[in-house]
């Protein structure tokens, strides 16, 4: 108004100090309130990709097909437009039909850029009409032609249609079968050996179907792929796969053509994963945005202030209210126009970047300032403009001469606000502690309570600005009788409380959520270490291929020599609970282990505990050969009886035991004999049982107590046409369990009339020792073959375990594979590695031709807790706050300063009337120090009470572990380290601003007329 | 048909403002009747704390009175809307702050103060954009207060007390104002700076025809002014007319004997009035009702 924008900018140099602090405030608010929706959005950007380059090749595409020619073109076309995250299509085309000398069906096709897909073994790729390269496993030769009754040369002159002759110019091997480019298409299958029908697809080029025509009931078919790339998705995309989703499904809807495509199990993989950031992010940020606003209220109401002689200047001249409004909003504005884009600057640049880079997360995390970022840092300024419009317009309308008289009339600040914050408080506070949902409550539903910490932080903020000035007034009744000039001024400005609120309140506030920051992240990071540590059960996971256990242990001790880094585990996922199987010995050295971990146990170190973990056991029955024997004593059944003895294997290969019969028993036949399974003849098979059956005679019953002792004398087996005798241990007692019984004359088994009796070598103890996270001793869990059930005895029992994730129980692996007839093909092959030594192991492992899988580190688990919504939110926080808190202390002291600085008059009288500087100081020193201890003192306990209150209720996982159970004590150090560094800076921040005050103040100023 | 006669410039009838504070209350005038006519000078002289400057700020409008009438221009500023106050202000009262850098925007030019006044008058005389008509007038104005040529580009907070306290009077200038009002203009200027603007208060008001009241301590001011009207106790208790000074009876009948008799009848002495031709006499007497010592007509 008045001056215009000239005069403007005069009067923000006139107060260039002040506004320095306001463009400050405003442009560090804006960028931590706009950096927030940032990061979120480089999270979730990061959460996409890698949600995306996890996904199996078939989510990540369509395949369009049609017979229509020329049909596919337009509807790729419509599928990909305006959506840069995805591929051009990739086109081709296929004709199936029988090779007319084999009778085998091939695909003629071909896929725009296939030759870059495939090997080639002779020859050349087809490059005009009618050549064709076929694969090696097809046996076409090269030159040779090949016909397929599909495909016809056009009616010659004499109308007649011969089969066209397709030549032979390449021959191929098949690639990576799993190569997404051939993405919708079993092919090779002629290579893989897998079919006698199905020929690997002849390549040509387009060209061939120009020139022939199909013929009979062959007909082309039209393909394109739609490919998505992960590097160009972003996280705000995920609506638009959405979208081309959508228009797969219109296209077909139409009915000619079909989509073969995963996508939609993608886009539930992405929603779940994204779907977590939204509301902890907004809940932090919209934390952020409240605390910028309350800094900038009161740093603006301050510059507002200041102008308070030239606002009453525009009064006397009689410009109208209005104006002067607007001419008092005119700094304030002007400073916040330019804080808003210097803000978003910042959080783009620097601030961007850190939050980025500090994303624990592969691969580059693109910035980009989106219009939620824009929005969330241009709603920081609207505190300062509604704090600039408010004091602004109370300046216009105040009496003008108040501004001259000597006391400004006072005023007294109303509870109506106090209150609110107060209910509003307790209302969350009761909700946190009744019903629990805070941060992460993934639905939101509970908005009202995720602002627990803010509330609780502002709510004791004003509690403490209330209770100040009357404890300094109560204390100032002291230092009128005794305590020295320094605390009587100090304590008697506090006590008049005008000053000193909006400071207490803004670094309450500002410091509480820092503390809370502080001590959530804390929390949280501990529990983040602890879960993934835990979970991953060492420092490093290698997951290398399945093979034969002893294969496996032997390679990880051939790549690890030393036995302290490395561990072979195995993996069984189990139904209720998991199994790990592993060397207990090098498991003591190289997993993540917590005595807590041992439960009742806990004194006890983990080497004692591994070590019970193994037992000694009666070795094997291994048998290789051809047919198996068993030599018995004489036996007499009983009348209508028909005994009959089995032998139960574990065979290579064969998931549950394989059993062969071994014949009837009667009094003639002492030696009973068959076939061992096939794949014993060269494989090393395992006696598992003997095992007696009783059936009877049709009609026929049994006396309950009737009993047949079986004497078993020998077992033997036969290879290459010699039999051999078994080390079976048959006199020895301790190589047998079950009713059978070993003795000097043979193992007896005593067969009675009902069910089924076995004799089983004591190679593995019916109970196998185990350290276990959950009530499972003495009941039954899957075995490492998913196909028997395992009884456990627990060495311990802990709440967890390293490598769990639920309960389960870890065993030595050579009692579970003796317990077991196989390996489950779901478990995994995990080799565990101390810190240090993954990349050497890994080394090793691969020079034995052990193929290793990606690993998994517990840092990678740490990184993925991170990006979930709780661990970002806290995250923002702990980034956040405490930059507002930095903001929070500057515009302290600058208020006090200020405060002081109005009273310099009346500090220059009491000099004059011999008041020692000494004393002045005191005061000023005094009186800063206590409003930005108390303001930051009162923060720290309302960030520790808000810690205290709602961590415990803070879900910080996206889905809580099961296991380890989480802790809720913060570390002490960071939060002495915060509460220590507030005092350090309020000390420092006061007693810089005493002395600056105390060179203004001059007894010459007296001869000025007080401001 | 004759003219009507012109309104006073100011016409004070039973003039009352009390300041009130949560606990006190403070009489700051009462009972004040004061007429100034147009084109006259007054200087309101008085002692500090007697009511001065509240009346003259009740003149500018920037109060309330708290009963009592105050008229400007024939105008019952009582009765006006705040915008209506503020347009009167702008466009025919011109104030004086004490303390000249209260009257100033300290980062802006002379000119730039200058404007800054006049767009206010502008505003309340519903045109826009200034004319060449006000630019002329803002020179002119720092010309005749010897601001004018470099002067003018410095920036008013970092002029000196005289200097400031010129522009202070030519801004109050700047739109053509009726009614000047100026406290304490020279205040902090030496005698002989405080004698030039003395005179171009004069000089302007004599060629523009505006009525000037000017509160002031300093005698020299009165005596160059037409008239002085003494303030004290929140009532005016004397005036003073060509270098002779006036009682002035109140609405009560109170008069306030000057300081310099109180000597002869000091505060609680009782007097005997004695009615003469053209007044009232007042003669000491002691507890008793006889004429007390050293009794004198």
């Amino acid at each position: 108004m008045s001056g215009g924008l000239g005069l403007t900018l005069r009067g923000l140099w006139e107060r260039r100090g002040l506004s320095l602090v306001v463009f400050l405030v405003a442009a560090v608010s804006v960028a931590t309130a706009a950096a927030g929706p940032i990061f979120a959005d480089s999270a979730r950007t990061i959460l996409a990709r890698t949600t995306l380059e996890a996904a199996s090749p078939d989510t990540r595409a369509w395949r369009l097909t049609t017979r229509e020619e020329d049909g596919l073109a337009a509807r790729t076309a419509k599928l990909t437009a305006g959506l840069p995250f995805l591929d051009p299509p990739i086109p081709g085309a296929e004709l199936v039909s029988p090779e007319v000398t084999t009778r085998r069906n091939y695909p003629l096709m071909w896929q725009d850029g296939q030759c870059e897909h495939l090997a080639l073994a002779e020859g050349r790729c087809p490059r005009t009409a009618k050549e064709i390269m076929v694969s090696a496993a097809s046996g076409f030769p090269l030159d040779s032609t090949v016909r397929v009754s599909g495909v016809s040369d056009p009616p010659g002159a004499d109308g007649e249609q011969r089969l066209a002759e397709l030549r032979v110019v390449g021959v191929y091997r098949p690639g990576d079968i799993d190569d997404p480019f051939w993405f919708g298409r079993n092919l090779f299958a002629q290579s893989a050996g897998a079919t006698e029908t199905n020929g690997d697809p002849f390549f040509t080029v387009p060209a061939t179907r120009a020139h022939t025509v199909a013929t009979g009931t062959a007909a082309w078919t039209e393909s394109a792929i739609v490919f998505l790339d992960p590097r160009r998705v972003t996280g705000a995309d995920i609506g638009r796969v959405e979208e081309a989703q959508r228009r797969a499904d219109e296209i077909a809807a139409g009915g000619s053509v079909l989509v073969f495509t995963g996508v939609p199990r993608l886009l539930e993989e992405l929603r779940a994963q994204t779907g977590t950031l939204g509301v902890p992010a907004l809940v932090v940020i919209a934390q952020l945005v409240a605390l910028g606003w309350l800094l900038l209220f009161l740093t603006v109401s301050d510059l507002v202030a200041a102008r308070a002689p030239e606002i009453a200047l525009a009064r006397v001249r009689g410009h109208g209210r209005a104006r002067v409004w607007r001419f008092g909003m005119a700094e304030p504005l002007v400073l916040l126009a330019a804080a808003l884009p210097a803000g978003l600057a910042l959080a783009a640049g620097p601030a961007g970047s850190v939050l980025a880079g500090l994303l624990p997360a592969q691969g580059a995390s693109p910035v980009v300032v989106t219009a939620g970022a824009v929005a969330a840092g241009a709603a920081v300024p609207l505190g300062g403009l509604a704090a600039a419009a408010i004091a602004a317009w109370r300046m216009a309308r105040r009496p003008v001469v108040e501004e001259w008289r000597g006391a400004p009339r006072r005023r007294a600040r109303g509870w109506i606000v106090d209150a609110v914050v107060l209910a509003l408080t307790a209302l969350g506070l009761a909700e946190l502690l009744a019903t629990g949902g805070v941060i992460a409550e993934g639905s939101g539903q509970r908005a009202g309570a995720l602002a627990v910490p803010g509330l609780v932080a502002l709510a004791a903020a004003l509690l403490a600005c209330r209770a100040l000035p009357l404890l300094a007034r109560t204390l100032f009744a002291r230092t009128r009788r005794s305590g020295g000039l320094g605390p009587f001024l100090a304590l008697r400005q506090i006590a008049r409380g005008s000053a000193t609120a909006g400071s207490v309140i803004v670094l309450g506030t500002a410091f509480g959520l820092a503390t809370f920051g502080t001590a959530a992240w804390s929390v949280t990071s501990a529990n983040y270490e602890r879960v993934a540590r835990t979970h991953n059960g060492a420092d490093t996971v290698l997951r290398v291929g399945a093979m034969p256990l002893e294969e496996f242990r032997e390679a990880v001790e051939r790549a690890d020599p030393s036995g302290s880094r490395a561990a072979p585990v195995l993996s069984v996922p189990g139904g209720q609970a998991a199994m790990l199987a592993t060397d207990p010995a090098r498991f003591a050295r190289v997993a993540y282990w917590r005595p807590s971990f041992a439960g009742d146990q806990a004194g006890v170190p983990l080497s004692t505990l591994a070590g019970r973990l193994g037992r000694e056991m009666a070795p094997r029955v291994l048998v290789t050969g051809d047919r198996f024997r068993v030599r018995i004593g004489s036996v007499r059944p009983p009348e209508n009886w028909q005994p009959r003895l089995h032998a139960d294997f574990r065979v290579p290969g064969h998931p549950r035991p394989v059993s062969i019969p071994l014949g009837l028993l009667d009094p003639a036949r002492t030696v009973l004999e068959w076939g061992l399974p096939k794949d014993c003849r060269t494989a090393v098979c395992e006696l598992r049982a003997i095992r007696g059956e009783v059936d009877f005679s049709p009609g026929a019953t049994a006396a309950p107590d009737s009993r047949l002792d079986v004497p078993v004398r020998e077992l033997a087996v036969r290879r290459d046409g010699r039999w051999r005798e078994l080390d079976a241990g048959l006199t020895d007692p301790g190589r047998w369990r079950g009713p059978a019984e070993a003795g000097p004359k043979g193992l007896t088994l005593p067969m009675t009339p009902f069910g089924a009796v076995s004799a089983i070598p004591e190679t593995f103890p019916e109970e196998l020792p185990a350290l276990v996270n959950g009530q499972l001793d003495g009941r039954y869990s899957q075995g490492a073959d998913q196909a028997y059930l395992v009884k456990y005895d627990a060495v311990s029992t802990g709440p967890a375990l390293p490598g769990l994730d639920r309960p389960g129980a870890i065993v030595d692996l050579e009692l579970a594979d003796r317990a077991a007839y196989a390996v489950d093909p779901k478990a995994e092959f995990q080799v565990w590695v101390a810190a240090g030594h993954g990349e050497a192991v890994r080394a090793a492992l691969t020079r034995q031709g052990v193929p290793v899988f990606e690993p998994t580190r517990y840092t990678d688990l740490v990184a993925r807790y991170t990006l979930q919504g709780p661990g970002l939110a806290l995250f923002l926080l702990l980034l956040a706050a405490p930059a507002a808190a930095v903001l929070a202390l500057g515009r302290a002291v600058l208020a006090l300063y200020a405060a002081a600085r109005r009273r310099s008059y009346e500090l220059a009288a009491l000099e004059a009337a011999g008041a020692r500087p000494r004393a002045l100081r005191a005061a000023l020193l005094l009186e800063q120090l206590i409003t930005l201890a108390a303001g930051m003192l009162a923060g720290v306990a309302a960030g520790l009470a808000a810690a205290a209150a709602a961590l415990p209720r803070i879900p910080q996982f996206t889905a809580t572990p099961l296991t380890p159970p989480l802790l809720y004590d913060p570390a002490p150090l960071p939060l002495v380290a915060v509460a220590v560094l507030a005092l350090l800076a309020a000390l420092a921040a006061a007693a810089l601003t005493a002395e600056l005050l105390l060179r203004r103040v001059r007894v010459d100023r007296l001869r000025e007329s007080p401001a | 048909m004759t003219a009507a006669p012109r309104p006073p410039a100011v016409r004070c009838d039973g003039l009352v403002r009390i300041y009130r504070s949560r606990e006190t209350e403070v009489v700051a005038l009462r009972d004040v009747d004061l007429v100034v006519d147009p084109g006259e000078s007054v200087a309101l002289l008085g002692p500090s704390g007697a009511g001065k400057s509240t009346l003259l700020w009740l003149m500018a409008g920037l109060m309330r009175p708290s009963a009592g009438r105050l008229r400007v221009h024939g105008v019952d500023l009582g009765r006006l809307a705040p915008r209506a106050l503020d347009r009167l202000r702008a466009a025919e009262i011109g104030v004086v702050l004490q303390n000249p850098a209260r009257n100033l925007i300290p980062y802006a030019t002379p000119a730039q103060n200058i404007a800054f006044a006049q767009r206010a008058g502008r505003a309340a005389r519903g045109r826009g954009w200034p004319g060449r008509r006000e630019r002329d007038r803002a020179a002119e104005l720092l010309e005749r207060v010897s601001l004018g040529g470099p002067v003018a580009r410095t920036r008013a907070g970092r002029m000196s007390g005289g200097e400031q306290q010129r522009l202070a009077v030519a801004v109050a200038l700047a739109n053509r104002p009726r009614l000047l009002l100026a406290d304490e203009p020279t205040s902090q200027l030496d005698a002989a700076s405080g004698r030039a603007v003395i005179e171009l208060i004069k000089e302007t008001a004599a060629e523009t025809g505006a009525t000037v009241v000017v509160v002031t301590h300093d005698p020299a001011v009165g005596a160059a002014l037409d008239r002085t009207v003494t303030i004290r106790d929140g009532r005016v208790g004397a005036e003073g007319r060509h270098g002779e000074d006036f009682v002035v009876v109140g609405r009560e009948g109170a008069v306030q004997l000057p300081p310099e008799y109180h000597e002869l009848l000091p505060p609680g002495t009782m007097a005997r009035i004695e009615a003469l031709e053209d007044g009232v006499a007042l003669r000491r007497v002691d507890g008793t009702g006889h004429p007390g010592d050293g009794e004198r007509p």
